[in-house]
């Protein structure tokens, strides 16, 4: 037995060999990663960076314009801009990681059983995999939040349940090739049982797909819990968010424009990082589809 | 071309039905009791009105029975009153309804002005600047949030410039709102324009029209573009239904008065034969409008017509 490091064919087998340098050769890749990092860096470090806390009333003036002591200005209750939104951070990583953790989960699980049972379950969960896509991602986050009643944690779940179908249908597509394939038939006739089915054949190679979905998916997850914080039906004042964030600045619309630029443009950038990493990954796990 | 509809037909159907059980289950879903919350806001509610109004919602019927009595009462044309004020919920939708039909169709016809003839421009320059430069544009375009663009433009035309009002509910006001909405969609357009006339010039048919020699100008415009313009019907459903969702947020932001500004309204006021109404509505709308883009889709590619 040689050890794996002086075996030349496991050195040549070695699975996506520099999957990383590849991802940061493509220039949506690069950009992509550094927005998320950097966003990743303010969520950690926010009391290390903020150089006030997120709810203190007071810190200045109020409605400062941007300064260099307030670089994105203060509030109407003199709360400096600049570290609610470092702070805001740490929301939208949180409502991105649970809502798409939420779909994810729930929509692998409708797809792959699906896709393996076949027959009346097969129908019943894809018609209304598919009967719930066309009332869009919207109208179920809406009508969940209805339910629920409006909150931070009830927009996660809201928008989590209202992915749920886009997951299950591409999971689903995913895993109807792969059973396809003469391999899977083979290892059925050889008499494999569903879990080894469905957990060492169906799942590993469905996985790349859903792990494109679910980056492109933080970008949507995290615009559409902003967006039901913007009408007052995710996080609450004063919970530095920015969806609510960009709300409340709507008030001072005229005399303090930057309460509705910053938060805004916070969201935006972090959006644009999360679809051009998913861009650069969906090139580098997925030649095929690089010019389209 | 008979089975073709009538497919078509059935899945409309089956939307509809769907959203039609996910709205009387909805109600039930509702953490506590949905009349204590509902009338949690005006006080001084006897218990004895707290069960004459659970009977007229039918709420002490079992939930088949409930949904019985609600595709009655639907197939009536009513669909209930509002919790405050006891106005018909259908009425007061059927009055909003056009405004945010307005919205979607304006911003739609925005969406595809910008995005395909931007789409196309980058597909005839493929791999150049101009390419890389557009498809740059797009994906800033699909990542700036809506309220906030609405937001943006709401200030530098409304209160800077002041050419436009800034609320209101007449044709001028449907200007920035319908840009907001159609903006982020024209990206969604331009990029599938883009991919979907790459395809068709690599269709045997186009590399006919090369080989005969046309000229490239007429081989894009009178033989790929016919081709690749087909890809774009079939999604403009999709993001019909985009659009009808976009515009709950950008009717909120620009006071515009459609069914969207009423739904968020209502979510606050717990008024929830309203929010039922609105669901079945908006469902309702989305599936006819589909279905009649796919059944114009099938009408202009004879190779769909046949097939199905």
């Amino acid at each position: 037995m040689t050890m794996a490091g002086t075996d030349p064919i496991a050195v040549t087998a070695a699975p996506t060999p520099g999957l990383a340098r590849r991802l940061f050769s493509n220039p949506a890749g690069l950009i992509g990663t550094g927005i998320v990092l950097v966003l990743v860096a303010l969520a950690l470090f926010a009391p290390q960076i903020a150089p006030f806390a997120p709810t203190r009333m007071g810190a200045g003036k109020p409605l400062l314009a941007p300064s260099l002591v307030h670089l994105a200005g203060t509030d109407e209750f003199g709360r400096d801009m600049f570290s609610r939104i470092v702070f805001g951070a740490r929301f939208t990583l949180m409502v991105g990681a649970i809502a798409v953790g939420i779909s994810l989960v729930v929509g692998l699980c409708i797809g792959l059983m699906a896709a393996y049972a076949r027959g009346w379950v097969e129908i019943v969960l894809m018609r209304l995999s598919d009967v719930l896509f066309s009332f869009t991602e919207t109208l179920i986050a809406l009508a969940c939040v209805a339910v629920l009643g409006p909150s931070l944690q009830n927009a996660m779940i809201a928008v989590g349940i209202a992915g749920i179908p886009l997951y299950a249908r591409t999971a689903y597509a995913a895993a109807l090739v792969e059973a396809g394939k003469p391999y899977f038939e083979g290892s059925v006739v050889a008499g494999a049982g569903p879990l080894r089915l469905l957990l060492t054949h169906l799942l590993p190679n469905v996985l790349p797909t859903m792990i494109v979905i679910a980056t492109l998916g933080l970008s949507s997850a995290i615009l559409a819990a902003a967006g039901l914080s913007f009408l007052g039906l995710g996080a609450q004042p004063p919970t530095p968010e920015w969806g609510a964030m960009l709300s409340a600045g709507r008030d001072f619309f005229n005399r303090a424009p930057w309460l509705m630029l910053y938060p805004g443009l916070a969201i935006a950038v972090v959006v644009l990082g999360f679809n051009l990493l998913g861009d650069g990954l969906r090139h580098v796990l997925d030649p095929k589809g690089r010019d389209r | 071309m008979g089975r073709f509809l009538l497919r078509r037909l059935g899945m409309g159907l089956l939307t509809v039905f769907v959203s039609s059980i996910a709205v009387t289950l909805l109600i039930h879903l509702v953490p506590g009791d949905p009349v204590q919350i509902m009338y949690a806001q005006s006080q001084g509610t006897t218990p004895e009105q707290i069960e004459a109004i659970r009977h007229s919602l039918g709420l002490d019927l079992s939930i088949p029975e409930q949904y019985l009595r609600f595709v009655g009462r639907l197939a009536q044309g009513d669909l209930g009153v509002t919790v405050r004020g006891q106005q018909p919920v259908l009425g007061l939708l059927m009055q909003r309804l056009p405004n945010t039909l307005a919205l979607s169709v304006s911003a739609m016809m925005v969406a595809l002005l910008i995005g395909v003839p931007l789409g196309f421009l980058a597909a005839a320059r493929r791999g150049g600047w101009l390419d890389a430069g557009l498809m740059a544009l797009v994906m800033v375009g699909i990542s700036i949030p809506s309220f906030w663009l609405g937001l943006v433009l709401l200030f530098f035309f409304a209160v800077q410039l002041q050419w436009l009002p800034v609320t209101g509910n007449g044709p001028l006001n449907l200007v920035l709102p319908a840009l907001t909405l159609g903006l982020a969609n024209a990206a969604v357009f331009a990029r599938i324009t883009r991919s979907a006339m790459i395809d068709a010039m690599q269709e045997d048919f186009v590399r006919t029209a090369h080989a005969k020699g046309l000229p490239e100008a007429t081989v894009l415009h009178r033989h790929a573009l016919r081709a690749g313009l087909l890809p774009i019907v079939t999604i403009m459903g999709m993001q019909f239904a985009y659009m009808m969702g976009g515009a709950i947020v950008v009717e909120n932001i620009f006071a515009w008065n459609g069914i969207g500004r009423l739904a968020i309204e209502a979510i606050f006021q717990r008024d929830y034969p309203v929010i039922q109404g609105f669901i079945l509505v908006f469902a309702t709308v989305v599936a006819v409008v589909s279905m009649l883009l796919d059944i114009a889709y099938a009408l202009l590619d004879p190779r769909v017509r046949r097939a199905v």
